[in-house]
């Protein structure tokens, strides 16, 4: 035990920043660390946002938001409920159109669209950027025509069991109900259905998936399944996620934009975000300081 | 949770600091014991070395626990992995210091005094260097971790020097040999207490900025 020694001051203590903060005049524009800098033009940003609001009625759920999100990277969203993580990201395949009263201004541009442009399919736009959400919602139908089913809605034309297969391998689930493929997708897990939503979104061969708090209905076991399946995912796609869970962010992100009442507050590289962020506020909401 | 948190971190800082300033008291110590010859002292710096240890593993059990339990990120994670890498350090140092006062046992009154005189002159540079690591860590300064970086150099030519001399002195005086060989050792603890300092003027760099600093400009 340590005793009669010289006791130094505590000049960083923490207990006084607890408290929270003030949300800055100015926001803090993404400042792209050097590995998620476009190096060539297939590294070349496929969602760009340009000082992006999102109204609801009078109310700004997203504010001024400016970012570019790199391919075949993972791209997690984090930031307290309300914030607007979940807006943000509906409105990259428009799934908020249906929102009364919700408007948009400033610039999203998403692959080859102007997302709010009056020229924009907006059907064809969610076949490019599919979408995953937070409870699996399989249709009450088989695994098989569960991932059939959007092909054929779009008139695909090659070999749907091939397609299911290949959809199912990249999902992680063709081992687990190769041998039940025609029974009720209702019978399987939580887990086991959350990979098929996402053999589903596959199936229709996005280029982006987007997924919105995948794993808060399962459980740690079928959450690391699903962390796994979207490492390996971002091989051919690339992901968008929101998530509450910051150690999640942590683990299977390549970037990481923080959100705060709207603003986003700082957009870098994963392991800057949770090791050294720029912004305090980023440091007080990753250290739990607030939130 | 948070706050509990936050206590916990905060005790913890408070514990390595004492630590610190425990091997502190054991570095000026041994420095004494060396330059009156103290056996006495001597020994009783040995006897400390037991409690430093000890120190050293409840320090970085709780260290682990924290990280276990909380998870931490951003600036509390760097905290953390600062407080284990400079408890590391310190608990070298103060193996150098008992290294120091196991040769001061050795030495006798009659020791040359010449080569003593040359060996005591650098005791303060030392002593301040790692002041200074310590004051840079308890309050964490980037800038004076930085100069604490700048001082290691003036230890490392004093050793040189040191060696030199003791080799020359060697050549002359073979029958002094066992008194030239415990002072060598002492000054190549000193070194590497110097060292020790860097690494922790380092680990506030780390802790301070979230860059790792170590072997630039090597």
């Amino acid at each position: 035990m340590m005793t009669d020694v010289q006791e130094y001051d505590l000049s960083n203590d923490r207990s006084g920043t607890i408290a929270r903060p003030a949300i800055p005049a100015v926001q803090v524009r993404p400042a792209a660390s050097s590995d998620a800098v476009p190096q060539s033009a297939d590294d070349a940003p496929v969602i760009t946002t340009d000082a992006l609001s999102i109204y609801y009625g009078k109310f700004a759920a997203v504010q001024e938001a400016t970012m570019a999100i790199p391919p075949r990277q993972v791209t997690a969203i984090i930031g307290p409920s309300g914030c607007g993580k979940s807006t943000l990201l509906r409105a990259f395949n428009r799934m908020n159109d249906f929102i009364p009263g919700m408007r948009v201004t400033g610039g999203l541009r998403c692959l080859d669209w102007e997302v709010y442009g009056s020229k924009t399919d907006a059907v064809e736009l969610r076949r490019r950027v599919g979408m995953v959400f937070q409870k699996p919602n399989p249709f009450p139908k088989s695994t098989y025509k569960n991932v059939a089913w959007g092909a054929r809605v779009n008139g695909y034309r090659g070999d749907l069991d091939e397609l299911v297969e290949r959809s199912l391998r990249q999902a992680a689930l063709w081992d687990e109900v190769k041998d039940k493929l025609h029974a009720s997708s209702l019978a399987l897990s939580g887990g086991q259905q959350q990979r098929l939503c996402i053999a589903r979104a596959i199936a229709l061969q996005p280029d982006i998936l987007l997924m919105d708090e995948p794993c808060s209905a399962l459980d740690p076991i079928a959450t690391s399944k699903i962390e796994d399946l979207i490492d390996a995912l971002k091989e051919r796609y690339t992901v968008v996620l929101v998530t509450h869970n910051m150690q999640q962010a942590a683990r299977v992100s390549d970037l990481t934009a923080f959100m705060y009442m709207g603003r986003l507050i700082e957009f870098d590289a994963t392991n800057t975000i949770f090791t050294s962020p720029h912004n305090r506020q980023t440091q007080d909401y990753i250290t739990g300081r607030f939130g | 949770m948070t706050v509990h948190f936050v206590h916990l971190l905060d005790e913890l800082q408070r514990r390595s600091l004492r630590m610190a300033s425990a091997v502190e008291d054991m570095v000026q110590e041994a420095c004494e014991a060396v330059a009156h010859t103290n056996h006495e002292l001597a020994r009783r710096i040995i006897a400390r070395d037991t409690d430093i240890d000890a120190e050293e593993v409840a320090v970085e059990g709780e260290a682990l626990r924290l990280m276990t339990l909380f998870q931490p990120m951003g600036a509390d994670m760097r905290q953390l992995c600062a407080i284990l890498k400079v408890n590391n350090d310190l608990e070298r140092i103060a193996d150098c210091a008992v290294n120091m006062a196991e040769r001061a046992r050795h030495l006798d009154a009659d020791a040359p005094a010449d080569v003593r005189n040359e060996l005591t002159a650098i005791f303060p540079a030392v002593r301040r260097m790692l002041h200074e690591a310590v004051r840079a860590y308890a309050g964490n300064d980037q800038t004076l971790a930085e100069r604490v970086l700048t001082e290691d150099e003036v230890i490392d030519t004093f050793y040189g020097e040191f060696i030199r001399n003791i080799a020359a002195l060697a050549h002359q005086s073979p029958e002094r040999m066992h008194a030239l060989l415990d002072y060598l050792s002492i000054a190549k603890n000193l070194e590497r207490i110097a060292d020790h300092a860097s690494n922790v003027a380092e680990d506030v760099i780390y802790l301070t900025t979230g860059q790792i600093v170590r072997h630039q400009g090597k």
